[in-house]
């Protein structure tokens, strides 16, 4: 996975909802198409296309998709 | 960017193009609007392209595609369970409109299913017609705390099944007539067996706790209201039930695999409750049923038995075979000569299955699509209610386009895999089979000869004056229950308002003060067709009200429908009621019945009823012999002659 963009993307597919890529900063309880299941799912997901295990207290802690996506990409 | 897309998904071309579209119309806002189309493209998704359809589909307000369709049927589910269980809706929304039905959820967020036990939750004010109470992987286990023992760990169960218990009778209570509540096995996870160390104290944890599920699954009695998941045989499958992390981190106990596993079972539960069941397996020959090519290895070369590719087909027929035991038609549908096919069917007597397990054979070098519309024809059911294995993706492509409705099972070249691709769909799981499902094929049989006598004879009503029909009407007895039921539930050309009963409602029904609950049986030279109608009334202060009258499809043509209402109209206005009084709803099915009340003197009277002022009645057929009474005892019938 590329970037934040690239991660943004797959979650509008699989999720079915409509992210912008300058979202990828805004604080996830200000998204209006979030909430906390896509946290799940999205942990599910970034382990998919990653592979690897990943921390996932760290990413449920996130604030931010790019948070959460640098969390990915740390461990 | 998005190159990465699906990258190792296992998710097929054809899920791809299904998944494509119904995105393109979720962006476009017409999800709603094109909802007819979503059934035919969750057909070719697999479980994990569903998962993503059903994240849209969940998306939906149930209430916006009812307005843009309002023929659509419904079902309301409340889910109640311990943990965070939002993971259960794409894949019980798909799955749930793969059978055609859309669903109404509503989720408690109540935790421990504490609103079930609540007659006044916000649950049962959802009035549900189904009820999933989900017990995941880590029910008991938090309320079990060190130093435990077996015995621990029983009287945990013991507290959760009084609960659940508790739980049953007021949903029983308060939920709508003719819910049903669905409980769950639970898997027993190693993180918590194996923190004994003692293999003996391990063992009788194992004993206990399968204990604890099996008097669960004892409980279950699907058509009174109560079912239970075995979800034992789905997780097996390779199915991991917890992830330890979003347990601990987001109260989510049970894995969204477990959910979306739970989603299919509780899916094909609710549409058999539903009536969903489909009543014929149409099966393709050559790699389907038997290993070689009939056309070319000749009647005799084909084998299923003597290698072990050919035992893996003689394991499926065997599959095949145990359905047809339950009341499941076979028929075969292949492109081959039709003599090779009889002689192929008939000369191989280390078969599992032979020429009369099935009840009809279509064989010829025309469309699949054709063969099939022309069995469910030869037969007399819908063909949609047709289920087709064919190991030929051309077939079933052919097969998809030309039988709307049917449901087609993808076999692959594999034989050893078949039976569990047969399996899969749960096409033709039922709440419970009764004795008339068993005699269904040998009905059929005989159906057909009745149907090749028809033929033989060219003047209709000799052929009615030489069959020797007899029809017996009489009030329901607790052991018809499920089968009244049942036919409620499969029967659709002849059901006058498409209403769909539980064994309980029948029984209910029945016991009710003035109420009619009729079992109508039928038999000929050619044989016992069994309990094959039924008719819901109450005598009232206007007349005799009928609020259903249903009779199998296998039986009409032959007046047994005109002499059961003939009959009840004599009998009606001998009991000195002013005027019988029918109740007719409209569904996709029944359009023609008002012509046919019309015709016995029913005239329209307010919506949806057709009322028969009794001054001139039909007579009952003369070629079929009416047995009729409404009295409970059975002391007072009277024939057709004097009803």
């Amino acid at each position: 996975m590329l970037s934040v963009d690239v991660l943004i993307a797959r979650v509008n597919e699989e999720f079915g909802i409509g992210l912008q890529p300058a979202d990828a900063d805004v604080d996830l309880a200000d998204l209006a198409e979030w909430d906390s299941v896509h946290l799940l799912r999205l942990v599910a997901l970034l382990e998919h296309e990653l592979d690897r295990v990943l921390p996932v207290h760290d990413i449920i802690g996130a604030r931010s998709l790019r948070a959460i996506w640098a969390a990915a990409m740390e461990s | 960017m998005a190159v990465d897309t699906f990258a190792g998904t296992g998710t097929d071309a054809g899920a791809l193009s299904g998944l494509g579209e119904l995105r393109a119309c979720a962006r476009a806002g017409t999800l709603a609007e094109r909802y007819p189309r979503v059934r035919p493209l969750l057909e070719r998704l697999d479980d994990d392209a569903l998962v993503l359809a059903g994240r849209l589909l969940a998306r939906l307000s149930p209430a916006e595609v009812r307005a843009a369709h309002p023929g659509i049927e419904t079902v309301r589910v409340a889910i109640t369970g311990r943990c965070t269980l939002a993971e259960l809706l794409p894949p019980l929304t798909a799955h749930l409109a793969r059978h055609g039905l859309l669903l109404e959820p509503f989720v408690s967020g109540a935790g421990h299913y504490r609103d079930l036990t609540d007659p006044g939750s916000v649950l049962y004010a959802h009035r549900p017609d189904v009820t999933l109470c989900v017990l995941d992987p880590v029910t008991v286990w938090d309320q079990i705390t060190p130093p435990w023992q077996p015995y621990d760990v029983a009287l945990a169960l013991e507290r959760e099944r009084q609960r659940l218990t508790e739980a049953a009778a007021t949903h029983a209570r308060r939920a709508p007539d003719g819910s049903t509540l669905v409980f769950n096995t639970v898997p027993l996870l190693r993180r918590f067996a194996h923190q004994l160390t003692g293999l003996d104290r391990r063992a009788e944890l194992g004993g206990i706790w399968r204990e604890a599920g099996a008097q669960l699954l004892y409980l279950a009695d699907p058509a009174a209201g109560l079912a239970v998941l075995d979800l034992e045989p789905v997780l097996a499958s390779g199915i991991r039930a917890d992830d330890p992390r979003l347990g601990a981190y987001a109260q989510a106990h049970a894995s969204p695999a477990f959910l979306a596993a739970y989603a299919r079972e509780a899916a094909r539960l609710i549409a058999s409750l539903r009536g969903g069941v489909r009543k014929c397996l149409v099966l393709d020959l050559d790699g389907t049923l038997w290993d070689g090519t009939l056309a070319e290895d000749g009647p005799t070369g084909v084998s299923a038995s003597g290698s072990a590719r050919a035992e893996a087909f003689g394991a499926f027929q065997r599959t095949v075979k145990q359905l047809a035991s339950q009341g499941v038609l076979l028929a075969v549908c292949s492109k081959n000569d039709p003599g090779e096919v009889e002689a192929a069917l008939t000369a191989h007597p280390e078969f599992p299955l032979g020429a009369d397990d099935f009840v009809a054979v279509s064989a010829g070098w025309g469309s699949k699509a054709e063969g099939i519309q022309k069995i469910a024809a030869d037969l007399g059911i819908s063909p949609s209610s047709v289920v087709f294995a064919d190991d030929t993706p051309f077939e079933r492509e052919v097969v998809r386009a030309g039988v709307p409705g049917a449901a087609v099972i993808p076999l692959d070249a594999d034989p050893a895999l078949h039976p569990e691709r047969l399996l899969a769909g749960g096409w033709f799981d039922l709440p419970s089979v009764t004795e008339e499902d068993a005699a269904r094929p040998a009905r059929y049989r005989e159906r057909g000869e009745r149907e090749s006598s028809r033929a033989r004879t060219a003047d209709y009503a000799a052929f009615l004056r030489g069959l020797g029909v007899r029809a017996e009407v009489r009030p329901v007895r607790e052991p018809e229950a499920a089968r009244l039921a049942q036919l409620s539930q499969r029967t659709n050309r002849f059901n006058l308002t498409g209403a769909r009963l539980t064994t309980g409602q029948v029984l209910k029904h029945a016991a009710a003060p003035g109420a009619l609950a009729l079992a109508v049986r039928a038999a000929d030279r050619f044989g016992d067709d069994g309990l094959i109608g039924a008719v819901f009334g109450r005598a009232g202060g206007d007349g005799l009200r009928l609020d259903n009258v249903l009779m199998s499809c296998r039986v009409l043509g032959r007046g047994i429908e005109e002499a059961v209402l003939a009959g009840l109209l004599h009998a009606a206005r001998d009991a000195g009621h002013p005027a019988v009084t029918v109740h007719w709803r409209p569904t996709r099915y029944n359009a023609a019945l008002p012509g046919w009340l019309a015709g016995l003197g029913f005239a329209a009277a307010g919506r949806d009823r057709y009322r028969h002022p009794l001054h001139d009645l039909p007579e009952v057929p003369a070629h079929v012999d009416l047995r009729l009474t409404l009295d409970p005892e059975g002391g007072t019938g009277c024939s057709a002659s004097t009803c």
